[in-house]
């Protein structure tokens, strides 16, 4: 009976996250990919996701330094999705560009078959 | 249920509250609902569910992770946090979604462009057919004559100085049109015959004969048609079409004639 309480404390003192969070190495690889991934298909500063995504892992850095393991984990976990949100923007927005050029490129073939018939 | 433990244990998870979390209850819930409208959007949607299931269901993962969570005290910061990522893997399906149709769309624009490109391209060659039937007509009526060796063009001896072998530039027009037509019938081979009056002598007539030949073939030949195209013969006095015996019928007798192959380029025997 007298153990309950302890698995409770146990409990939130894992979710507060205590000092023994391992540091979270294999993230920071993970979320520096996955910048380097945005950058390789074309994302620029002038995007907020990689913005966030550049300032978040750079705090995550900072709080590997001071052993803050959990912020550290959790800064690199978000800075990791806001990168490859910024990605895939990317690969959108180039994708609407073929979309257009492809139509400019239509209309001009069904005007030129207008003509040639 | 003793008392005593479960009181300590609820002083013990208020205290652990109290000291770390300190992050909004608000915005932890606020996180949590938005999270849940996020995900409620792409699950809905067919086309994210198809072309991103992974990121659909890593949202939903995160989502009811954050939703656990959110029964803690002290919670709020992982609950955003959690919900945070759950909003963004809803994002990157939508994203991810929506490439998808796009390539699906480019992949489709493109089949229609080639398929127009062959459209345009066969016009094209059918009005290059017009045009090649309408020199053809052009070139039957310059005075061709559909003897039994073929279509026959005669250029008469005004296209000549007399005794010389140099095409006058009046035979421009016809000659360009003669080159057209063999451009627009690449299977066409064409024999050129000379001929002449019977004056003077013979043997210089069979020469002055054939070098008239020969200066159309070398005119239609630095006009780019293939030298194996065109065969050479020049026939001097023989196989008058008139009378020797009139200035008219001489001058009649004097011409060069184009003989034309059949379009698989098949052209009737030599004189």
């Amino acid at each position: 009976m007298s153990i309950r309480p302890l698995f409770a404390a146990l409990a939130v003192a894992s979710l507060a996250g205590c000092a023994s969070d391992p540091a979270p190495t294999e993230q920071l690889k993970l979320t520096e990919q996955a910048l380097e991934q945005a950058k390789a298909v074309g994302a620029t500063d002038d995007q907020d996701d990689l913005q966030m995504a550049q300032a978040k892992y750079a705090q995550a850095r900072s709080a590997m330094l001071g052993k803050s393991y959990k912020d550290a984990r959790m800064q690199a976990e978000e800075a990791e999705l806001d990168a490859r949100l910024a990605e895939a923007k990317v690969l959108v927005a180039k994708s609407e560009e073929q979309l257009h050029q492809l139509d400019t490129r239509l209309n001009r073939l069904h005007k030129q078959l207008g003509s040639a018939q | 249920m003793n008392r005593v433990p479960r009181l300590i244990s609820v002083c013990l998870l208020l205290g652990s509250a109290g000291l770390y979390g300190c992050a909004g209850r608000q915005d932890s819930d606020q996180a949590l609902r938005q999270a849940g409208a996020d995900f409620q959007k792409v699950k809905e949607d067919p086309d994210v569910l198809r072309s991103a299931p992974r990121d659909v269901i890593r949202a939903g993962e995160l989502l009811s992770r954050a939703d656990r969570l959110s029964g803690y005290l002290g919670s709020s910061t992982d609950v955003s946090h959690y919900a945070y990522l759950s909003s963004r893997y809803s994002a990157i399906a939508r994203e991810h979604s929506h490439l998808l149709l796009n390539q699906e769309a480019l992949a489709k624009q493109e089949l229609e462009r080639q398929r127009l490109q062959l459209a345009l391209r066969e016009a094209k060659l059918a009005s290059a057919q017009r045009q090649g039937q309408w020199l053809e007509d052009q070139i039957v009526a310059l005075a061709t004559t559909q003897t039994d060796r073929g279509l026959v063009l005669t250029l008469g001896d005004t296209l000549f100085d007399t005794g010389q072998a140099e095409l006058k530039t009046s035979a421009n027009r016809t000659v360009l049109k003669l080159v057209q037509f063999l451009q627009l019938n690449p299977a066409r081979i064409v024999r050129i015959e000379g001929y002449t009056d019977s004056t003077g002598d013979k043997d210089e007539n069979l020469q002055l004969s054939k070098d008239r030949a020969q200066a159309v073939a070398d005119v239609l030949t630095d006009l780019g048609i293939a030298e194996k195209r065109i065969q050479v013969q020049g026939y001097g006095d023989d196989f008058a079409v008139a009378a020797n015996t009139s200035e008219r019928g001489r001058a009649m007798n004097r011409r060069v004639e184009i003989v034309f192959s059949d379009e698989k380029g098949h052209l009737g025997a030599a004189r």
